[in-house]
């Protein structure tokens, strides 16, 4: 039976073509990638290099490193905020308690299911006009709304990625945690988050390179972030190219660490599974092998 | 020898899963050192027994008594009764995250609160006899699962139980790594380990058991010496259950 089959394949493997040679596939594949490279690479050199005003890109360089130390902290303390605010959310998400689980569920189906620019929009005019005009407390309310808003928004994604991440644990695990006599809180804390953070990782590591851009619309609610630099310098010279190359660089400068950092993060939960692990259960289940 | 005490009692146990009427009117028990072993046909209600004995399922009629104390009772506190009862499980559980050593020493350190130097250097020790003491840095997937499931037996030892429950826990091994997990458990009953074991070894049952429990679609079939059971089981439910074997 199985030889029948593989005979009558061979004839169509061999009518499908080109594609039936893998080594073929690939060199396509890398003759396609290499002009890509090459088309990316030309233009972009000469439009740099045609484009490009040296003296300006000097000139306007402090600007932006201003703009960057203020994306940079906002970044850092709407991450800390709603990478926090969203283990709760998830952990909200998962309770057997349907008046919690669904609160949580329309905390995040709100902030996944409106813009995020509406919400920043609904935090930065919304709030303050509740007091009447001229009467709301805090000055510079830009920064607060912005990391309000981020951490709004991102937590509901957070949520979610916990959520997921918590279901990927196989039951058992919480059935072993509880043989031992472990509360429910107790189990959660010591088995189940641990690994629930370990499946949640990419997602979460995601969701905060996304923050990171999102920051670019805060330029709509008066933040002098990077975008805002870019606006006012090209107003000024009708020069766009010289400062979107530092707009470019700026924003690779924080999101290529970031994907960086998460991928060491995951390494680094990876428990045990390195080579000397594989060749150790190898040697295990073979016969008369490592095993004691 | 003085007389025999029941340590787990079950008394007229019944447990249902929406109609489905998985548990009728069990009633047996096992007393101190003593290891009984369960069998009966896939769904006759073996693992959710096991499971109703440290309430990870709860029991709609009947009571589950652990010397003297009622298991079953809804006010008394289940996360100290579990320490008194090991379970070791099919798929092993170990905590992937944990190192072979720290998931025995988890309990203790965790549950009861002993003294982290005291806790892992009993935790080497039940390594050592379970023959895992040179694996105590290794991860659960660095390990066969014939180790995995010898540590899963020394994380329930640590927690110093006074009955160990055992559903099924060679079942998902390669064959070729039954043995070593069967001598872990025989070497247990020898020490006077109170065991309540679900199992298809019938070796191990005929070998290490005491009794024998049949179990039959939620029934209790018959309860055996283990001997006069392969010899000459006492219904006809067992005869046809032992010749199915054959
Ligand atoms: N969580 C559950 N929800 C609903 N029904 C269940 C559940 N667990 C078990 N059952 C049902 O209860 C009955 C007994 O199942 P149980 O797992 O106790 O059998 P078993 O004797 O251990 O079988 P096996 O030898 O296959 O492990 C079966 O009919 C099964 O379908
Ligand atoms: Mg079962």
């Amino acid at each position: 039976m199985s030889d029948a089959l593989s005979e009558r394949e061979e004839p169509t493997g061999a009518s499908s073509g080109l594609l039936a040679n893998d080594n073929l596939v690939r060199r396509i594949g890398e003759v396609v990638a290499g002009l890509f490279l090459a088309v990316v690479l030309g233009v972009l050199g000469w439009t740099v290099f045609s484009e490009v005003d040296p003296d300006l890109l000097q000139t306007i360089f402090p600007r932006f490193v201003t703009a960057y130390l203020l994306v940079i902290r906002i970044v850092i303390v709407s991450s800390i905020l709603s990478v926090s605010a969203g283990i709760i959310v998830g952990l909200a998400r998962i309770s057997s308690s349907p008046l919690t689980s669904n609160v949580a569920r329309g905390y995040i189906e709100f902030f996944r299911g409106t813009p995020l620019l509406f919400q920043l929009f609904l935090i930065y005019f919304g709030i303050p006009s509740l007091w009447g005009t001229g009467q709301f407390p805090i000055s510079d309310w830009e920064i607060p709304a912005a990391v309000i808003g981020l951490t709004l928004n991102h937590a509901a994604y957070v949520g979610e990625a916990m959520r997921g991440g918590i279901n990927a644990v196989p039951d058992g695990q919480m059935e072993a945690a509880r043989s031992i006599g472990m509360s429910r809180v107790q189990a959660m804390r010591e088995v189940i988050l641990p690994q629930a953070w370990r499946n949640a990782l990419a997602a979460i590591g995601n969701d905060q390179i996304i923050l990171v851009k999102d920051t670019s619309l805060l330029t709509l609610i008066s933040v002098p972030e990077i975008m805002q630099v870019f606006r006012s310098v090209n107003s000024a010279t009708f020069d766009p190219w010289t400062p979107l190359v530092w707009v470019c660089l700026f924003y690779l400068a924080v999101t290529l660490p970031m994907s960086k950092l998460v991928g060491v993060l995951e390494a680094r939960a990876d428990w045990g599974s390195d080579r000397k692990s594989l060749a150790k259960r190898l040697g295990s289940r073979m016969p008369g092998g490592g095993t004691s | 020898m003085s007389k025999p005490k029941p340590l787990v009692e079950f008394v007229d146990v019944n447990k249902w899963f929406g109609q489905n009427h998985v548990l009728k009117d069990v009633s047996f028990s096992v007393d101190e050192r003593e290891v009984v072993v369960i069998i009966g046909p896939s769904g006759s209600g073996k693992s959710t027994l096991l499971r109703c004995t440290n309430r990870l399922e709860e029991v709609q009629k009947g009571e589950i008594h652990l010397d003297g104390i009622p298991i079953t009772d809804e006010d008394v506190n289940i996360n100290h009764l579990r320490q008194r009862i090991g379970m070791v499980f099919q798929s092993f559980n170990l905590f992937p995250h944990l190192t072979a050593l720290e998931n025995v020493a988890a309990g203790p350190t965790k549950v009861k609160g002993v003294d982290e130097t005291e806790a892992y250097e009993h935790a080497q020790e039940l390594l050592n006899r379970v023959g895992l003491g040179d694996q105590g840095d290794s991860h659960p997937n660095e390990l066969s699962g014939g180790q995995q499931q010898r540590v899963a037996i020394a994380r329930a030892l640590a927690m110093e139980p006074q009955v160990m429950l055992f559903d099924e826990v060679t079942s998902a091994l390669d064959p070729e790594l039954v043995g070593e997990v069967l001598d872990v458990m025989g070497d247990l009953a020898n020490e006077g380990m109170t065991m309540l074991v679900v199992t298809h070894e019938m070796g191990f049952a005929q070998e290490v058991g005491d009794r024998i429990v049949l179990m039959s679609e939620g029934e209790v079939a018959e309860v055996t010496e283990s001997d006069q059971f392969f010899e000459q089981p006492r219904t006809e439910r067992g005869e046809r259950f032992l010749s199915r074997l054959l």
